[in-house]
């Protein structure tokens, strides 16, 4: 079994064995009908032949009856028989067989006596006629004819009656069957014409229009076969096929004769060979043209199907940009479109999919992946040659806030508008790109550490505008990072992680932007190994918490401290919050940090009422710690366990720390609220709450951030932020607290503002208890709380 | 030799035949049948004396008319030395012929003439044929005596006048290849014999055209 894969051979097999069959079908039907037709033709032949056959050998017995006739009745004849004239009846006989051409006639008399014999000689002895037989028919019928074989040759015989006017003798006349006849015969019926005798036991041939070579095969077939007369009988003769007819001529007892009518089937069909040959060349002809034909129909299939074929090949390369051509119409036209719609389908997919893979799709400028591609590109670069190029990671400021309280649309087009502004700044000599979130990362070329910092600042510059949406003027600030090829590394993975650690500390500090330093690289590995001392800390009692007195200042005397947190370190000694709260914060352990700094303040607080010292608290409660809804039970446990009332208790939060989550922040402000401690807003200014929602809170009292106290002095910008601070809070019914009061003179211009209390080192820095104890009964600001029980 | 009797001799032979009937009359009647006894026709029957005496008186003549292309009458008997007459009734002409051995004879007979009677002087049988009209076919059977008849249709026949004697009674017929045996037979005076044939008949004669 084999296949035949090419489309085209599929083609060019199918029609040639298609018209293969029907040649052949059409082939053996032809010479099946010609070969019937030609034996039909023959069987019509044959039959006609032995008609005609017949009606020769019957016009031949009239012809010799009626001359035999002739001389019955012929008066001196009959006076010479009647007279027993033999004489004259021998001339008589001999002239007569002459006149008539005849091959021998016989004068018998009535009762069998050879008379006379053209044959031969009777002389004086006494004969008897040969064929009694044939005189007794004679004699019944008037008259007989019959063939007969006398001495090897057959004679058409008739036997007539002569009359005076009684039978007085017979006479018989006959036509010997030669070789003259037979072929007389041949050319009257068109027949191989034999005749053969049987005597005994085989046939002898007598005379054959047959060739010389094929007689003596006749006898033997007869000698062999049965013989069925008047029927067609095939004989083959030395290889030639004859259809027969054997045509029985007379029969004795002993004697045989037939004639066989032949006609040579090879002949016959010469003709309808001659037809089959044609025939034949014209199938081949055909399936010749047919070939040719197909071949050049499945061509014209298979050729533009190639074409398509390898400019499928050029697509599964990846090559789109040649269009598929086969300059064909109707199907292939179609397919070549369809596959050229493909193509372009194609070729736009990739494209998106590869821009998908290297490019931010909300801005459109490249993801983090072509990001750090661009940076190892800057480094690979600059192996070699040398130069010096900046990697800058900018994380916008408050930018969750504004996602959160104005939405992530708005947060989509604020990243939007500053990666245009980005771009349009430095796109053309480096890379900017956006790696998630809020985060950007820019590649640039530097040559100095100056450059350095003009770009930063210039970046800074650029985001200072507002952006606009909707309407709406939104302040996005930004943090940089910077790190710069080949100092602060070598790799895009170091460049990235130190611009990060830069980034990370100009958002900290609130610095704009920062040069990364190793240094501060150090700073970062403390704090991460802080996690697990301050995981100690409260373990071991590590953690201290110290008070700073807030001072009325209508009445110059202390009504309250706030409680401050501080770890004391075995190694580094007290540590200020900020150097490990907002890694706390950051790591989630806060929550721990603030628990233990509620109980221990509480439990100051609860003794404090026991002594008598009559104080109230803050604490500073973190954002994560506001997001927190078991903090009111825990307050409310913690109250009860250590006997303070609520009211003696305030919670500072930081106004950023709202704006994260402010639904959740409120609901859980109002629980604690309804606690009953009193809450108070911390670093106010700083972020950009909206008065409405600050309206919403129920908080008891605000803190003013120690910058704009700090500066108020000196800065009548922060004098009129800190006033209208404090007409604000006024107005909205709250107490103000400034900090970071350093000196009498802010002191004084605070309690002529009419802020309500303040705290600051003017009055005394965060003390432990202890000592908060001895200031308390030594301080001018004291007011005689320090002494109650202690003296007791 | 010919003998052509005139008609007073005719009248004379007439009469000698008659007288010595008158005398002494004795007769035969034959009764001619086939094997079932169907009578038969023309045959002819005739007594041949015992006795070697010379018989008296002359041959009576015969008379075979040609009518319609037929000899008539089929069967003639005649006494040897007799003539027959052939006149000729057809309009058309005949020409009658015989091989017989006992009278060879060619005659033509024209319509409407006459010729002479043909004496038959040999006994025997002479098969008469026309070489003209070949079917037809006529037997004259000559007999050495005066006593003869031929079967009439009943199959009947008379032979009259005899004397008594001793005599052959013989029979031919032409459906018969030879004569019967004859039966010897004695006459008395004024008797009558009677005599029965039952015959095998063989085919009737054919002539060239006819069976």
């Amino acid at each position: 079994m084999f296949k035949v894969e090419r489309l085209s051979s599929r083609i060019i097999l199918f029609f040639a064995i298609l018209l293969t069959l029907v040649e052949a079908t059409s082939f053996v039907l032809v010479n099946a009908v010609n070969t019937r037709q030609a034996r039909y033709t023959i069987d019509d032949e044959l039959q006609t032949g032995e008609r005609v056959f017949r009606q020769q050998l019957e016009l031949r017995r009239q012809q010799l009856a009626q001359s035999s006739m002739l001389l019955a009745t012929d008066f001196r004849f009959r006076e010479a028989i009647a007279t027993n004239d033999l004489p004259t009846m021998d001339s008589v006989l001999k002239n007569h067989s002459e006149r008539i051409h005849a091959s021998l006639m016989m004068l018998s008399s009535s009762d069998g006596t050879l008379l006379a014999d053209t044959l031969s000689d009777i002389g004086t002895g006494r004969h008897s006629f040969p064929f009694p037989d044939l005189m007794r028919l004679a004699r019944e019928q008037g008259q007989a004819s019959a063939i007969r074989v006398v001495d090897g040759v057959a004679y058409q015989l008739v036997i007539v009656p002569v009359r005076a006017p009684l039978l007085i003798a017979w006479i018989a006349a006959g036509f010997a069957i030669d070789d003259r006849v037979a072929t007389e015969l041949n050319n009257v019926t068109g027949l191989h014409i034999s005749f053969l005798s049987r005597n005994g036991g085989g046939w002898h041939q007598l005379v054959s229009t047959l060739p010389a070579a094929l007689r003596a095969p006749l006898a033997e077939q007869l000698r062999n076969g049965a013989i069925e007369t008047n029927a067609a009988v095939t004989l083959t003769l030395a290889d030639q096929t004859y259809e027969s007819r054997l045509v029985p001529l007379g029969t004795t007892d002993t004697d045989h004769v037939i004639a066989v009518l032949q006609r040579s089937l090879d002949e016959a069909m010469a003709p309808f060979s001659r037809l089959r040959t044609a025939l034949f060349l014209l199938s081949v002809y055909s399936l010749l043209v047919s070939a040719v034909a197909s071949y050049f129909v499945a061509r014209s299939i298979t050729r533009p199907l190639a074409t398509i074929t390898n400019s499928a090949a050029r697509i599964r390369e990846g090559d789109y940009s040649v269009p598929i051509e086969t300059g064909h119409t109707g199907e292939i036209a179609v397919l070549a479109d369809s596959l050229n719609h493909m193509r372009y389908g194609i070729a736009e997919r990739e494209e998106k999919i590869l821009r998908l893979a290297y490019e931010d799709p909300l801005t459109g400028l490249p993801n983090r992946l072509k990001f750090n591609a661009g940076v190892l590109e800057h480094i690979q670069r600059r192996q070699n040659g040398g130069g010096r190029f900046a990697v800058i990671m900018m994380d916008l400021d408050r930018f969750k806030i504004i996602n959160s309280s104005l939405g992530h649309e708005v947060g989509d087009a604020v990243l939007k508008n500053v990666a245009g502004r980005l771009r349009d700044l430095l796109g053309h000599s480096g890379i900017v790109a956006r790696l998630g979130g809020d985060e950007f990362g820019i590649v640039l070329p530097v040559n100095t550490a100056d450059d350095v910092c003009d770009v930063a600042q210039r970046i800074l510059r650029e985001l200072e505008t507002p952006v606009s949406i909707e309407g709406q003027s939104i302040d996005v600030g930004a943090s940089l990072g910077i790190a710069t090829f080949p100092t602060d590394g070598d790799d895009p993975s170091t460049l990235i992680r130190h611009a990060d650690a830069a980034m990370y500390a100009a958002k900290q500090g609130n610095l704009g932007f920062v040069l990364f330093d190793p240094l501060t690289e150090t700073e970062r590995q403390d704090q991460l190994s802080l996690l697990s001392e301050l995981r100690r800390a409260v373990e071991r009692n590590e953690l201290r918490i110290w008070y700073q007195p807030k001072i009325d200042l209508r009445s110059a005397t202390v009504c309250g401290v706030e409680a401050l947190v501080r770890w004391n370190h075995p190694q580094r000694g007290m540590l200020a919050p900020y150097d490990f709260l907002p890694f706390a914060e950051r790591t989630g352990y806060i929550r721990v940090i603030t628990q233990w700094v509620l109980d221990a303040a509480l439990r100051d607080c609860g003794r404090w009422i026991v002594d008598g010292i009559d104080l109230k608290m803050s604490i500073n409660i973190s954002t994560r710690d506001l997001l927190d809804p078991e903090l009111p039970q825990l307050l409310h446990r913690l109250l009860d366990r250590h006997r303070v009332p609520a009211d003696r208790i305030a919670l500072e939060i930081t106004e950023s720390s709202f704006m994260q989550d402010p639904t959740l922040a409120l609901n859980t402000l109002k629980e604690l609220d309804a606690v009953g401690v009193q809450l108070s807003i911390d670093d106010f200014g700083t972020g950009y709450s909206s008065l409405s929602y600050l309206k919403k809170l129920p908080v008891d009292e605000m803190k003013i951030d120690q910058t704009f106290v700090r500066n108020m002095v000196n800065d009548a910008h922060d004098l009129a932020i800190v006033r209208s601070t404090i007409d604000l809070a006024h107005n909205l019914g709250l107490r103000v607290i400034a900090e970071g009061v350093e000196d009498q003179h802010c002191f004084e211009r605070l309690r002529f503002l009419g802020c309500d209390q303040a705290q600051g080192y003017f009055m005394s820095p965060p003390l432990p208890e202890d000592q908060l104890r001895t200031w308390l009964r030594g301080s001018h600001w004291g007011g005689g709380r320090g002494r109650g029980r202690t003296a007791a | 030799m010919k003998f052509s009797p005139t008609a007073p001799e005719l009248l004379l032979i007439a009469l000698w035949g008659l007288s010595p009937a008158l005398a002494v009359a004795a007769s035969i009647t034959v009764r001619v049948g086939d094997e079932s006894g169907i009578p038969v026709a023309n045959a002819v029957v005739y007594a041949v004396p015992a006795s070697e005496a010379p018989m008296t008186g002359k041959a009576a003549g015969a008379t075979i008319d040609e009518v319609n292309k037929q000899f008539v009458p089929y069967v003639t008997v005649l006494r040897s030395g007799g003539a027959i007459a052939f006149p000729n009734h057809d309009n058309i002409r005949h020409e009658i012929y015989s091989f017989s051995p006992s009278k060879i004879f060619k005659l033509e007979l024209y319509s409407g003439t006459s010729v002479e009677p043909v004496v038959f002087d040999k006994p025997g049988l002479v098969v008469l044929g026309c070489n003209i009209h070949e079917r037809m076919l006529a037997f004259v059977y000559v007999v050495d005596t005066p006593y003869f008849a031929k079967t009439g249709s009943e199959g009947k026949a008379r032979i009259e006048q005899l004397p008594a004697g001793a005599y052959q009674l013989r029979l031919w017929h032409p459906r018969l290849d030879v004569e019967s045996p004859p039966r010897p037979l004695t006459l008395t005076a004024d008797s009558n014999a009677e005599e029965e044939y039952a015959l095998v008949l063989g085919p009737p004669p054919m002539s060239m055209q006819d069976r």
